[in-house]
């Protein structure tokens, strides 16, 4: 009984280490980017892209009965043209504003200006976006996803933000904001293990195949194959490297000696990405997040700040 | 305190069914024979696959609350698949050239294309997928789509014929020796739209 005990303590503490609110600070401010440069780089296509069937690329509502018969309650760009419908605003007007309602919450997030309900909207329209053009849908969607989602449920605002200068809010409870930040934390091992696992399982990426392939394939070749020709003898070394940093990851970043030069590699390995390859969303978004779970400096509390954040907590908590 | 142990149930939930959706991923591969591998683990982790599938009440019948209740949280929580990414291997890319032929006799070349760069990756994701065995009920309608999206440049169009194929990339050693990449034409439909009939043929 005094083991389970224990080991519950133990989990309790793990799970809510005391923090301060700066990773919320950088995971509001890297997403809110994240969000505008998202919108603005889909802006010339966002109507073609979401229009109904006949007005565009492909039709919306195909990705839409996609999605419905995983389940009806996932949200839906439809649910706001349907919207739009009952109140006589036609389908091209509702996903423009949608389109500017998303692009507002980005620049919101990134201002700290109604964190919460930018932070909601952000996730719901970009949800709504995601489902409504599975079929168009990458990566980088279900990371922004993610991202959005454990920024909607944190303690928002954080003490950089807009919100916080405006009206001077309560510091937040450091034992939830540190519940949060290991749940991003935990989130981002399990990516980086089964993305690992899953490229050590395939040949290609022990000898540099893999490397060769994914840069020289349209549309990530964006440098010549006559290039990356010479540089044949790294791409092994390369492949390698990627499999065990993205394996290790769960283990090295968390211990004193390796978490930091784990963490560089990691953030190298993601600007490798979107420089060479032209993902620049899918980059940002994973930079931003191993940042705001990982990133320098606030990774403990220094004591005086702990002891600040204790005497606020007793107070409010002395009846 | 109490607070603190929702908190805890949720993350042990939370994270169980992105564990559950990971552990899938793999195991899918694994079944697929797309891994280094040896064959002999296929069965096993096909019935792995479908033990966490189960988890995700991926067995349940389509209309059970349970599985749309743990779909929808999923999706929403933007978990609803893994983190498979060029892996096991990267695979081949697709593209799909549009034949069309004018009134007069003419027969020009197109593709579908969109306007910036995050949009056209995304259309390649697109026709990645198509390529895909689980897509192949939806094939012929996306390519019809997107056939028609070329379409309202090119009113005057009699007949599309779109050619849907891979593109077979050279290895390092190939492309070394002089080799490029080639097309190999998967299967190609037909669409007469002055009369809005369609034919379709696989190759």
């Amino acid at each position: 009984m005094t083991w389970l005990r224990r080991w519950w303590k133990r989990l309790m503490d793990f799970l809510f280490p005391p923090e301060t609110d700066k990773w919320l600070a950088v995971l509001r401010i890297g997403l809110g980017l994240q969000v505008a440069v998202y919108a603005l780089f889909l802006k010339s296509d966002w109507n073609y892209l979401f229009a109904r069937t006949g007005s565009g690329l492909v039709s919306r509502e195909l990705g839409e009965a996609i999605t419905s018969f995983d389940s009806r309650l996932i949200p839906k760009l439809g649910w706001l043209v349907a919207l739009g419908g009952h109140i006589g605003i036609g389908e091209e007007t509702v996903l423009s504003v949608a389109w500017a309602c998303l692009l507002c919450a980005g620049c919101c997030l990134l201002l700290g200006l109604f964190c919460r309900p930018a932070a909601i909207i952000a996730w719901f329209l970009h949800l709504c976006a995601a489902e409504s053009g599975g079929l168009l849908a990458y990566g980088a969607d279900n990371f922004m996803t993610i991202g959005l989602f454990y920024l909607m449920l944190s303690p928002l605002p954080d003490r950089y933000s807009l919100d916080h200068r405006l009206v001077k809010t309560k510091p937040k409870d450091p034992q939830l904001l540190g519940f949060w930040r290991r749940v991003l934390q935990l989130h981002l091992c399990f990516v980086y293990f089964f993305g690992g696992l899953a490229k050590c399982l395939g040949s290609g990426w022990w000898d540099g195949t893999n490397l060769w392939r994914s840069m020289t394939r349209p549309p990530f070749n964006i440098i010549s194959p006559d290039v990356l020709i010479r540089f044949k003898y790294l791409l092994p070394i390369l492949g390698i490297s990627i499999c065990l940093l993205e394996l290790g990851y769960v283990f090295f970043i968390w211990m004193k000696k390796t978490g930091s030069v784990w963490l560089v590699c990691i953030l190298g390995m993601h600007v490798a990405i979107g420089l060479t390859m032209g993902m620049y969303l899918f980059a940002l978004v994973m930079i931003v997040l191993n940042l705001a779970a990982f990133g320098p400096d606030f990774g403990s509390l220094s004591l005086a700040y702990r002891q600040r954040f204790h005497a606020v907590f007793t107070k409010q908590l002395t009846p | 305190m109490g607070a603190k142990r929702i908190y805890a149930a949720w993350a042990g939930v939370h994270f169980f069914l992105i564990a559950a959706v990971c552990v899938a991923g793999i195991f899918s591969l694994v079944a697929d024979g797309l891994t280094i591998l040896p064959s002999a683990f296929d069965s096993y982790a096909r019935k792995g696959e479908l033990a966490a599938a189960s988890v995700l009440g991926k067995e349940m019948a389509a209309s059970n609350p349970v599985r749309r209740g743990i779909a929808t949280y999923l999706d929403a929580a933007g978990s609803q698949s893994g983190y498979t990414f060029f892996a096991p291997n990267v695979p081949g890319y697709h593209r799909l050239i549009l034949e069309l032929y004018y009134h007069d006799g003419r027969v020009e070349y197109d593709s579908p294309h969109v306007s910036g760069g995050a949009a056209a990756l995304r259309l390649d994701s697109l026709l990645d997928r198509l390529a895909e065995p689980g897509y192949e009920p939806l094939r012929e309608v996306v390519v019809k789509m997107l056939a028609f999206s070329v379409w309202q440049e090119h009113r005057d169009v009699e007949k599309i014929r779109a050619i849907f194929g891979s593109v077979n990339q050279p290895g390092i050693r190939d492309f070394e020796h002089g080799k490029r990449e080639s097309f190999q034409p998967l299967f190609s439909f037909d669409f007469s739209l002055r009369n809005k009939e369609n034919q379709s043929t696989t190759r």
